[in-house]
């Protein structure tokens, strides 16, 4: 089968059970919402196909169970993952207080960088708990953009994903045009010993 | 698509035709086709549907691929192209059986037949099993199978595929040695390579391709060696013609420098009159507001010139752009004649110019053909990394330059007076070989040109518009012509300038509106945010799944050394087969499920609705004991048994968790653990156990475990009964049958009478001392191994847990005891118990680990002879008192 992309890239869904991670996925990916909760007992995944800048992302995204019990089990989903989505339920103040933990579970587990924080069930004031502004100080301390969205009423969610999309694409990219820097320095390195070689003689 | 008659085939495929359809009842005879009602079409009409018209299925032949374990049907299919004249092999997917639209019918793989093409016929080949390898242009060789019996009519058979194939084979490579034809397989890029996306892309081009007019503008000027500076006069008469400003030019000339001069000018010098040339030209154009050019390419061969200019605003819409020369002439490479080309893409349109100058006479219209048809078949475009691109891969083609065609009259024809009329270029034209060439399509098939309106363009007296009054008295001729091929072109002008007279030829400028394929950005984007979307939602759709009854296994109460089962269903509720297995977890598990289970079975295929039970058996028993407390102590809330991952191949893991209550028991406890006990074990639950393990105070409730001590007791009462026991000891041994009476016995403090036989007595003690995660001995198990003497021993068994400390006296008192009565063997007891309360994994394979166990061992449990416990005494005395705890 032919490649029909320019890049692929695996994007992980991490955060506390029950704050929306397969909810957001699947609005992402079927474009759809469904009401009732189905707690995810393992890890799914999607694919989606982005355009960004004329350049064919295909993402895979990964959405992981969220129980405490899988924690183990699911920090082996880490190994090659290019970028990480942690999610948190802004009407539910431990999923907040947890990010950290996530955060310590990335740092643990895999070297990339590339991370948003998400800030789900964002279509209710009256539930909402964690306030806009917390959620940004923190996110300015940790170095990571924050989306505040919502799966239900389809808002921001695919800006979010767009975001890091486009995180890991220029991070891709920039270290793949470093490999190339160093290429050339290896071989203008090679030339200038062979002239101090010439000198010496 | 329904193929021309003139297709050599036809007559051939109507016959196959005629073959299969005499196989079914219903037609008898082959000449009644025309009365049978519309028939169902043939597999290599099917086949062909999918192919050009220039394009011919050969043969097809019936060989199917095994993918995973399923069986993929297919046809490879021979096809030949006129266009390239090469030969390729289309390997087909069958979606559904038999065929009866060509949609069913999927490409999955195209194969050149070319230099590197493969056909092998694989060694394992058997009378059941037929299978051969196709690869090509260094790719890995892909495996075909094949019935021994066709079951299409139309099907060759393997050994006449076979010799098709090398036949074909065999002619592209004796066509590639004589290169006397352009051969290329550019024709199945449309076939090769092509992802869903694509494909579906290009069906639904019309929603996104607009056609942009744009102004394209044609000159050539034969200008008889004169240098541009000796040409003062202005040439916008020839390049500034027409109501609006060009997107591009394609200026030509002919004749820039003579042969002899060109050949003594060095290149900078060279270098600078084609610029001083393109210069003059730039400062020619069409001038209007806004509208500047600059010069995209020019290529010069000798003294032909071509040069490309666009608008600059057009530049960026330029894709790609190259040139190549195909020099003729003198021994056919001085290229005094030949041809130049510029081939550039625009937007999604691909555009050719070229510029040739062919040989000169009246006579010698055969040479101008040949060198025509020579440049037509050499004009290659080669782009890094792509096959090139002939003259007739482009969507519009502009051929100009001085052609040299003359104007052939028949003898005793009278030339018309003054040239001045269009009625006198009409009968002028007759007599024009280029169009009779044309006519008879010996040269530049497929172009078009349009009226000549314009007297004859050579021979002039320069400086004049005479034609020529020298002694040879040229015949006048059209020889600088205009010609196109390609859709969509109007011709806006052509016509020669006469006001220009530097040269013996007049200069001649052709003006078209060209309409170009172009990717309207806005609709493409939406249109490929489309189709991805349905792509993807079919990937996603299609991904495999299957349902798990259970993803809780609740084994309930779980006991030491009982085994116990439960199952689950899985269920297969997606429309594709679906392979599942257990997945194989990081280490230190290194296997699909922990030591206390036993999953059956790890892997397996379901088919479309179908359901498998998995069966998981548990059993905690000496071996996996040391495990599971480990486990438990070391996580964080309740523990689970295990959770197993069951990857859906290709799809989601499904996680299953393993659940149910340990019941404590002693055996794998540690002496401390033990001792911090305050009622049996069998009254504490799982997570009390688990606090008492992980309890690290130096506080103790008892001296040492009373489950120790009461075997201990049983077997010291045993007197002559215990002959013969510590004879060996292996954990990984079944369990006597009267052990879990034993367990019980223990775990509940029974004050019953002991339930079994010193045996299994002993077999309980060598348990409750070996399972516990440390050696009795630990931390100190390194420093005893080596240590010298019973003394220095001594001094770090006194550093031991005061729990741990006193089993290992209590049990060398026993066991001296037993020794001395000859119940058992000194040298057996001492290697078992040496293993045991000094296990370590870590020196286990040193050489002399087992005899530095024993050693040990003897040290302690030694009844020497008088002199000898002297030597032993004052430690032996010591510790004496503290045994009777």
């Amino acid at each position: 089968m032919a490649r029909h992309f320019d890049h692929m890239f695996k994007l992980l869904i991490i955060g506390d059970s029950g704050v929306g991670k397969s909810s957001l996925l699947i609005r992402f990916s079927d474009d759809t919402f469904s009401g009732s909760y189905i707690t995810t007992i393992g890890v799914d995944f999607k694919i989606r196909t982005v355009v960004i800048d004329g350049l064919r992302v295909k993402l895979q995204i990964w959405d992981t169970a969220g129980q405490e019990r899988f924690r183990t089990i699911t920090s082996t989903y880490y190994r090659g993952t290019h970028g990480v989505i942690i999610v948190y339920d802004v009407t539910n103040g431990d999923s907040f207080a947890n990010v950290r933990r996530w955060l310590e579970e990335i740092q643990n587990n895999c070297d990339v960088v590339n991370k948003v924080l998400v800030g789900n069930k964002n279509d209710d004031p009256d539930r909402k708990v964690v306030i806009t502004e917390d959620a940004e100080r923190f996110a300015r301390q940790m170095d990571i953009q924050l989306f505040e969205t919502s799966a239900k009423d389809n808002l921001n969610v695919e800006d979010m994903f767009l975001s890091i999309t486009r995180q890991v694409l220029s991070h891709k990219l920039r270290t793949a045009s470093d490999e190339q820097q160093k290429d050339r320095i290896v071989v203008s390195n090679k030339k200038g010993n062979r002239k101090s070689n010439k000198c010496c003689s | 698509m329904e193929r021309g008659s003139n297709f050599p085939n036809a007559a051939n495929a109507a016959s196959t035709m005629a073959t299969a359809t005499a196989t079914t009842p219903t037609s008898t005879t082959t000449t009644a086709t025309a009365a049978v009602p519309p028939k169902r079409k043939t597999t290599m009409e099917l086949v062909q549907q999918r192919f050009k018209s220039d394009e011919e299925v050969q043969l097809i032949f019936e060989a199917y691929q095994i993918i995973g374990q399923e069986h993929v049907e297919g046809l490879l299919t021979l096809v030949s192209s006129s266009k390239g004249g090469t030969y390729a092999l289309v390997s087909f997917t069958l979606l559904r059986t038999p065929l009866t639209v060509s949609n069913d019918l999927k490409i999955n793989k195209v194969f050149p037949i070319n230099k590197s093409f493969q056909l092998t016929k694989d060694a394992k080949s058997s009378i059941t099993q037929q299978q051969f390898d196709l690869s090509t242009d260094d790719e890995r060789p892909i495996k075909y199978y094949y019935h021994p019996i066709k079951t299409d009519m139309e099907s060759v058979d393997y050994e006449e595929f076979v010799a098709h194939i090398y036949s074909c084979k065999k002619s592209m490579s004796s066509a590639e040695t004589h290169e006397e034809k352009v051969l290329n397989f550019r024709w199945l890029d449309d076939y090769r390579e092509i992802g869903e996306v694509k494909q579906e892309l290009k069906k639904r081009e019309s929603q996104y391709i607009v056609y942009r007019d744009i102004t394209i503008y044609c000159a050539t000027w034969n200008v008889n060696n004169r240098p541009c500076w000796e040409n003062t006069s202005s040439l916008q008469p020839w390049l500034a013609r027409g109501e609006n400003a060009p997107h591009i030019y394609a200026i030509g000339l002919q004749e820039f420098e003579t042969i002899t001069k060109i050949m003594m000018l060095n290149s900078n010098q060279l270098q600078m009159y084609t610029s001083q040339w393109i210069r003059k030209m730039m400062e020619n154009l069409h001038t209007e507001n806004g509208i500047e050019y600059e010069e995209l390419m020019s290529v010069r061969l000798s003294g032909i010139i071509l040069a490309i200019i666009v608008r600059k605003q057009l530049r960026p819409h330029i894709l790609r752009c190259c040139i190549h020369k195909v020099p003729r002439g003198f021994l056919n490479a001085v290229g005094n004649k030949g041809g130049v080309g510029v081939s550039l893409q625009l937007n999604e349109a691909n555009l050719c110019f070229i510029n040739s100058h062919l040989p000169a006479h009246m006579e010698n219209i055969t040479a101008r053909n040949e060198d025509y048809g020579i440049i037509e078949n050499d004009m290659r475009f080669e782009e890094e990394g792509r096959p090139f691109r002939t003259i007739s891969d482009h969507d519009h083609i502009f051929w100009l330059g001085d052609l040299n065609y003359r104007i052939q009259e028949p003898p005793g024809y009278q030339r018309p007076g003054p040239m001045s009329d269009a009625s006198t270029f009409e009968q002028l034209l007759q007599y024009d070989q280029l169009r009779n060439e044309m006519r008879h399509d010996r040269c530049f098939r497929g172009y078009m040109e349009g009226d000549i309106k314009f007297a004859p363009t050579y021979k002039y007296d320069v400086d004049t518009d005479t034609y020529d009054t020298s002694e040879k008295q040229r015949a006048p001729a059209y020889c600088d012509r205009v010609l196109w091929k390609g859709k969509r072109i109007e011709q806006l002008d052509y016509n020669s300038v006469m006001e220009i007279r530097q040269s013996d030829h007049k200069p001649v400028y052709a003006i078209f509106q060209v309409q170009i394929k172009t990717r309207d950005e806005a609709k493409y984007k939406r249109v490929q945010e489309e189709v991805l979307k349905a792509v993807d939602k079919r990937e996603n759709d299609n991904q495999p799944q299957i349902l798990a009854s259970k993803t809780v296994i609740d084994f309930g109460l779980v006991r030491f050394n009982e085994h116990s089962t439960r199952d689950f269903n899985v269920y297969n509720n997606c429309s594709q087969q679906v392979d599942f297995k257990f997945k194989v977890k990081d280490a230190p598990i290194n296997d699909i499920c922990e030591k206390w289970l036993r999953v059956d079975p790890c892997s397996d295929s379901l088919m479309i609705d179908s359901e498998r039970s998995i069966q998981l058996r548990m059993l905690v028993d000496p071996n996996s004991i040391t495990g599971l407390l480990r486990k438990m102590c070391t996580t964080r809330g309740k523990c689970d048994f295990d959770i197993l991952i069951l990857h859906v191949e290709s799809g989601r893991d499904i996680f299953i968790t393993v659940t149910g209550e340990y019941q404590p028991c002693c055996f794998g406890l540690s002496m401390e653990t033990m001792c911090r006990t305050n009622r049996p074990i069998c009254e504490y639950r799982q997570e009390e156990i688990k606090e008492l393990m992980n309890d690290v105070s130096p506080e103790y409730r008892v001296t040492m475990p009373r489950e120790f001590f009461l075997l201990i007791d049983y077997l010291h009462k045993q007197g002559d009964r215990l002959r013969g026991i510590f004879q060996s000891y292996d954990r990984r041994k079944a369990l006597s049958a009267k052990f879990n009476d034993v367990r019980d016995w223990l775990d509940t403090w029974s004050e019953a009478e002991f339930p079994g036989t010193p045996e299994t007595a002993a077999e309980a003690l060598l348990l409750l001392l070996d399972l516990p995660d440390q050696a009795l001995l630990e931390p100190f198990v390194k420093d005893l191994l080596i240590s010298k003497s019973k003394s220095e021993a001594m001094e770090l068994i006194a550093l031991l847990s005061p729990p741990k400390r006193n089993v290992f006296m209590h049990l060398c008192m026993f066991l001296r005891e037993g020794i001395e009565r000859h119940d058992y063997e000194l040298s057996n007891v001492a290697s078992i118990f040496g293993r045991i309360l000094l296990r370590s994994s870590e020196y286990a394979m040193t050489i002399d680990y087992a005899n530095r166990c024993s050693e040990f061992m003897r040290r302690f449990i030694y009844i020497e002879t008088s002199d000898a416990i002297v030597g032993g005494n004052g430690h032996g005395g010591a510790t004496g008192p503290s045994l009777q705890t």
